[in-house]
Order: C-alpha cells, then structure tokens, then sequence
C-alpha cells in the first residue's frame, strides 16, 4: 500500500514539474500583420472598410443572362438531386446530392469567363462548395438550413450564365423559421424540400426560368 | 497490487511521453485589418461578447488557459480552433465576399438561437462565455440587421 501511495506521489509531482516547466515558454507567436493596427483607437473612417453601411456596394445585381446555356445542366442537376433528396427526408440522398454538386463544380469550364462574370462566378463558387459540404456531411435540419442558402446561390449561377433547362422557383413562406425560403424546381408541381412529408404542397411557384 | 503498480507506471510514461509532442498555438499580437471589429461598427457589449464567447476558436488569437500546455489538453484545443477557424474566422472577415459574409452572419444565428454555440465543452471551463436569454436576443437581432445590411 505505501508503494502506490509513493507512485501516486510521484505522478504528482512529475505533472506539477511539467505544468511549471511548460508555461515558461509561453511566447506569443509572431504573426503576418505583427506591428500594424495595434492600437486600439485605431482610426476606421479612413474609407477602407465598409464602416459606413450606405457605402456598401450595391453593384451586386447580376445581370440577367438568357441565353441557353448547356454547360450549367451539370451543376443544376446536381442541385435538383439534393432538393429531391430532401423533398424525400433522405438525409443520405441529399448528401449524395451535395458530392454530385462538388464534383459538378470541379468539372465546370471556367476559362470561358471573364472579368466581372468571372469574379461573380467564383463568389458563388466559394459560398456553395461550403453550402455543399456541409449538406453532405450534417444532418437533415442542418442540410436544409444550408439548402436555403444553397438555393440562393444556384439562382444567381443560373441568372449569371444562363440555362437551358425549364425551371420553377417556388417560395415557401413558413421555411427558414417563418422568414421564407426559395427554391428551384424542374416540375411544375409544388414539393416542399424544407418540409418533406410534414408539408408537401406547402409553397407556391413564383416565377418560370426558361 | 503489482498490476496496479505496472498499470500506473505505464500510464505516467504515456503521460510524460506524450508531453514532448508539440502543438501550434494560435495567437497574433494584434489585430488584423481584416478582423470583423475594425471593419465594422460593433457595440461595446456585441464587442465583449464576441470576444468573450466566440474569438478563441473564431479568430487568429486565442486566449489560452493556463493548462493548455499539457498534453492531451493542447491536442484537442488545437482541433478546435483549427475546425472553429475553417468554419468562421472573425479575422479574416473583410476577406469573405458579401455573399459569404451574410451565409456566416445567417449561421451565426442560427447557431446561437439553437444553443449550438458556444459549445457546451467549451463553457464547462470558460463560464463566462455563456450567453443568457437577453444576450442572445441582443446578438442576433445586431447580427440580423447586419446581415441586412450588407447587399
């Protein structure tokens, strides 16, 4: 008994030694921007940032693109398969809906845009790949959460560059928490990927692409 | 009693033997330009919130507790972060375009209004990162009307 009372001793000694022995190399690590904006009165007026909030760009409206274009089908069948997916409950459809839509993306020819199309392109790009992964991972309240999201962005894609496909988007005002939420269809009928089963019919088509 | 004694020898040995592996801290000695508070016009209580709850795993600096340097303590907190930065770094926000700003803004919400956030783990140690009823409300409808804001 008096050898694991001595053990015991010792373990706590050893931890106390390390504890001491690691906080003296408690050095900050330098980073990229050391020196700069260390103050903290820092002026923000100086019109770099988007302090002001009627400043913000509102450039941001893409210009309607009409033309029928075949190199988006791809990505929008992806996207249709994660909504179908969700129309179903399927957690696991929806997820293989959000690889189909990563793989899509990676395949898609960007060299053909340019400038401005180009840079709106590669937003949408950023902000799905995230949307996307998650749907793939999360379960299914959280892949709707990011479909609503998702949804928005494959909007702007098809406003963007233009599709060749016959599209409904419809609009369920009881989705995202009472707030509304968008969505795209290739049928005319209304099935509700934020509901499933629970609502079905809830929603209405509020606008035909194509 | 030899077993017990053979079974905390090893365990002190894995305990000391797993102290020289070493982890990357995450800790800058300013504030980027970059960072969500100088870009935009955060409240002081939003500000100390933020901060408080959310800047140790959301940001390039955290603010280390004293048992960090203990192994595997240091592992798991470098996970975090790691996973926290990937997901939303307060650092990096003028680096998100708008239409990423407001996807952030949007799961920030969400995340608090679903008590996902700060992380149950997270507040067992850190006590004051909890947010009440009332702080909730505060932040998300701040958060909201940023995310409004923003085109």
């Amino acid at each position: 008994m008096r050898k694991l009372r001595t053990i015991t001793g010792v373990l706590a000694i050893v931890f106390a030694a390390l504890t001491v022995m690691s906080c003296k190399d408690n050095k900050k690590e330098h980073s990229n921007e050391d020196g700069h904006h260390t103050e903290a009165g820092h002026d923000h007026s100086d019109g770099h940032h988007n302090n002001d909030k009627t400043s913000i760009d509102t450039s941001r409206e893409i210009k309607e693109n009409s033309q029928k274009n075949t190199t988006t089908s791809p990505i929008i069948d992806a996207y249709i398969q994660i909504k179908n997916g969700l129309v179903a409950d399927s957690k696991e459809d929806a997820a293989n809906g959000g690889t189909a839509l990563l793989e899509a993306f990676a395949k898609y020819d960007m060299t053909t845009l340019s400038g401005e199309t180009h840079k709106e392109y590669m937003e949408i790009y950023e902000s799905t790949k995230e949307n996307a992964e998650h749907i793939v991972k999360s379960p299914i309240d959280h892949q709707r959460e990011h479909f609503e999201v998702l949804s928005t962005d494959i909007d702007d894609l098809i406003t963007l560059l233009g599709t060749e496909k016959t599209l409904y988007k419809d609009f369920c005002p009881m989705a995202n928490n009472n707030k509304g939420a968008y969505w795209l269809s290739e049928v005319k009928e209304i099935k509700n990927p934020y509901f499933g089963a629970k609502m079905m019919k809830c929603g209405s088509v509020k606008k035909q692409i194509n | 009693m030899k077993i017990v004694k053979i079974i905390m020898l090893v365990l002190l040995l894995v305990f000391v033997g797993i102290q020289f592996i070493s982890t990357t801290r995450n800790q800058s000695n300013s504030t980027p330009k970059t960072d969500f508070m100088f870009v935009n016009n955060v409240p002081e209580s939003i500000h100390k919130q933020l901060k408080v709850s959310c800047y140790d795993c959301h940001s390039n600096n955290t603010e280390y507790p004293w048992y960090n340097r203990i192994q595997p303590v240091a592992w798991l907190l470098e996970n975090h972060i790691k996973e926290g930065k990937s997901e939303l770094n307060f650092s990096e926000w003028e680096n998100y375009s708008n239409r990423r700003k407001k996807n952030k803004l949007k799961s920030i919400i969400s995340q608090i209004e679903k008590d996902k956030m700060p992380m149950y783990s997270y507040m067992i140690l850190h006590g004051e990162a909890k947010l009440s009823e009332k702080d909730k409300k505060a932040l998300i409808i701040w958060v909201s009307q940023l995310r409004d804001s923003l085109k």
